[in-house]
Parts: structure tokens; sequence; C-alpha cells
């Protein structure tokens, strides 16, 4: 080649990457709407929906009441009839609410009406721990990789919030996106061109040969900082990015644990039934057993103290003392 | 005497912000309460305020430029004729009074 070529990339926050995917599907697509609590004239909660209430009005972005149990249940009706509504649900904790419409009706619609009818529906909710206490702070991701019929995706980067949303809004069933309120301070570079991003491929963010470190979301900030710690100390760690929960990419993961020979996993949840012990035993069921560890959240309610917070929450020289651990084994 | 003015640490989590607007060019004389620059987070608008008095010599960044928490967006002295340091010497940090809104 004559040249290597690589995309034009402009700078952006993170809640400008989730506009442009919005505003440009909302565009493309006249069946895409919005609902859901401040998604209007306020532009969202983390002005995610800035200026989209301009361009497209209130016949197509819709504030809700604080209901969302019925906004979720709206949604998969407005889905089954036709048209691609995203629904805003600013924490993830009261995503429980709108569960029996999820689950029960927009996730088994296809399959309960033999194809005839499906739910083209995205849930965007921000999941984690910034201050704010039991209720609002939870990371409840693995619940939802259980449900057959259900996507979940978890973007970790401006690019990957902007790909991954785009895909979203045309798949032709319910996804769950999953941002992070941590996330939206961080800026990132952005393909200029219109890109979006296939769901089920994770992304190797640092590559390495000692131990493969796998995470999704903000704790992909803390695991990228925990493989900085240890490569002072001559560690070379593998850095995957999930990106996607459910479809799992297990080729990536498996063929890096192949090459490593350990595993370690981290997720801002509970370690329980969790997203790191489904990676492991999906990837130990190709490669047979290894070396392992998972970290997640104590088993506790996430405090509004911050200092129980920072010790109930997985940290970068937490993470280091596992894989150094882990490299004993 | 020089100064310089670095991004302050305005709001928590803020690692990163973009330049918004200057108010004033390299010559610009500031009294303290004048508005310098607007600079944007993921939500708020940070409005940094000479808290001295000074003269704005050179700008760093540019609307539009990203610049990280503490790194230099411009430097200013007392008079006008004072000479400036080559490359990143070091400068004492201009006082600033800064509202986020």
């Amino acid at each position: 080649m004559l040249y290597e070529q690589k995309p034009v990339m402009a700078r952006m926050f993170f809640r400008e990457a989730v506009t442009r995917a919005v505003r440009e599907e909302m565009t493309r697509d006249p069946h895409v709407l919005i609902l859901g609590q401040d998604v209007g004239s306020f532009g969202g909660s983390y002005r995610e929906f800035d200026g989209l209430y301009k361009i497209f009005g209130p016949e197509r972005i819709r504030d809700t009441p604080v209901a969302e149990a019925a906004t979720v249940g709206i949604a998969a009706g407005v889905a089954a009839a036709g048209y691609r509504p995203l629904v805003s649900i600013t924490y993830m904790d009261f995503l429980m609410l709108g569960f029996d419409a999820l689950i029960n009706y927009a996730a088994k619609l296809r399959y309960k009406t033999a194809g005839g009818l499906s739910a083209p529906m995205v849930v965007k909710t921000t999941a984690g721990a910034q201050g704010q206490g039991v209720a609002h702070s939870q990371c409840i991701e693995a619940w939802l990789m259980s449900v057959p019929g259900l996507r979940v995706v978890a973007p970790s980067t401006p690019a990957d919030a902007y790909g991954l949303m785009k895909t979203a809004l045309r798949s032709d069933g319910p996804v769950v996106y999953i941002d992070h309120k941590r996330l939206f301070p961080t800026p990132g570079d952005v393909p200029v061109t219109e890109t979006s991003i296939p769901f089920g491929q994770a992304c190797i963010r640092r590559e390495g040969t000692d131990l493969t470190l796998v995470s999704h979301g903000y704790m992909m900030r803390v695991a990228c900082d925990a493989a900085q710690i240890v490569a002072q100390d001559g560690i070379s760690c593998e850095v995957i990015d999930l990106r996607s929960l459910a479809p799992l990419d297990i080729d990536t993961v498996a063929g890096s644990v192949e090459r490593t020979g350990r595993l370690l996993t981290l997720e801002e949840g509970q370690t329980v039934c969790g997203v790191g012990t489904e990676v492991a035993t999906r990837t130990f069921e190709r490669t047979g057993p290894k070396p392992w560890m998972r970290i997640g959240a104590l088993p506790a309610p996430v405090s509004s103290n911050p200092v129980l917070e920072a010790a109930c929450i997985p940290d970068a020289p937490r993470v280091a003392d596992a894989i150094r651990t882990l490299l004993t084994r | 005497m020089i100064y310089q003015l670095s991004v302050p640490a305005a709001v928590p989590g803020v690692e990163e912000i973009r330049i918004l607007e200057w108010h004033g060019g390299a010559g610009s004389t500031f009294a303290a309460g004048d508005l310098i620059v607007e600079l944007e987070t993921h939500k708020a608008v940070v409005e940094v305020r000479a808290g001295q008095a000074g003269i704005l010599r050179e700008i760093k960044a540019e609307p539009g430029d990203w610049c990280a928490v503490g790194l230099r967006l411009a430097l200013f002295s007392d008079s006008a004729d004072e000479p400036l340091p080559e490359g990143d010497a070091a400068a004492t940090d201009i006082l600033v009074d800064f509202e986020v809104t």
C-alpha cells in the first residue's frame, strides 16, 4: 500500500456521541422516537439529547412522567405497531420497574407471535456509582444477559457510544443500551463518516501476553489503569472490552486466554451470577480450565457515603493486586 | 512578572475541557472580575474570571480545541513589554475565580 488509510476523527464528549447517533438515525428513519423523563426541551438528564427537541419537536420526542413501567410498556406497544422508540431510563435501578413490559412482552413478542410481530425498541439507561446511594448506583446488566430475545450492550468510549447506538436503533428486537454516569465527562475521537459497530464484537484495547483482563463500560478505564500499573513491574496484560454483553464475543476472549493462559474478569456489579462468571464459564468450555479470578462490587449496597462507595467498587490498585495474585497461580 | 492561566479543575470527574470563547486577545488588559475565557465541559460552561489585574500576552488554545485539566491556556504579564519565557518554562499561576453554570 502506498499509504495507510485512517478514518478522519472528530473529538467529542461521550454524550455528544450519543446525540449524534440519535440525530442521524432520527433523520434517516421517521419511525425513531424518544420517550423518557426530561428528554424534551431539557435535552436529557446528561444532555445526551441536547438540541434534538428543536429539530424533531414534541411529535417525536415525548417527556414522560416518573412512571417507568408505563413508559417501557408504551414503548413496547408502539414498537409492535411499527415504530422504533428509544426509551431513556435515567437510572438503571429504575429499569426494574419496566422489567415486565421489557422481558415478558418486548423480548418475547416475536416468539409469541411466530414472527408476526417484533418490538424494535432501545432502552437507554445509565448505570454505576457516583455518590448517589443505594438505589441510584447499581449495575444490573448481568440480570438482563439471561433473557432470550434481549440484546445488551455497554459502550466505554464515545466512538462505541456512537457506533453501538446506531446499530441499536436499527435492530429488529429490544436492545438495552447501558452507559455510565462517570463516562459522560470523558471525551474521545469518533469517526467523522457515518459508521456503526456490530453487536457481538469485543475489542482488544491493550495487547499483552501474561494475562487476559476482561471488562466493559466504565470499568474499562479501571482495567486499563491497572494494566498500566502492573506494566511497571514487567507484567503484560491483555485488556478486552466486551462492548456487547448479549451476544457475547467468546471467540475473542477465548482466543486471548489460549495465548495468555489466565483470565481476570472485572465488573462494577455483583460477581454472583455476574458478567465475569458467564464469560469465564463460556471461555473455559472452549479452552479447558485456566487460572482465573473475578472482581466486582463487594456484596453490599453501594453507599452514598463517598468512603463507603469507594470501598465497595473496584479500583485500579485492587485490580493490580488481583493481577499479581493470579500470576502466582 | 509573567503568569500562566491553566485549565482549572472546576468540575469533579472532568479531565479534559473544550475552549468555548475567549473574551479578549493578545494585548487585552484585564481587571479583577473581568471574564477571560469560557470553557465547556460535558454538562456545564465554566466562566474563568480574572482574580487580579494583568495583560493577556499569548493564547495557547483556540475555541474548539481540547485541553486537559492543569495544562496551560494562556500567558499574562503585569506590563505589556515583558519578554515571554521560551517554551513551557514554569510560570506563576494567575489568580482566577471561576463560576460553573
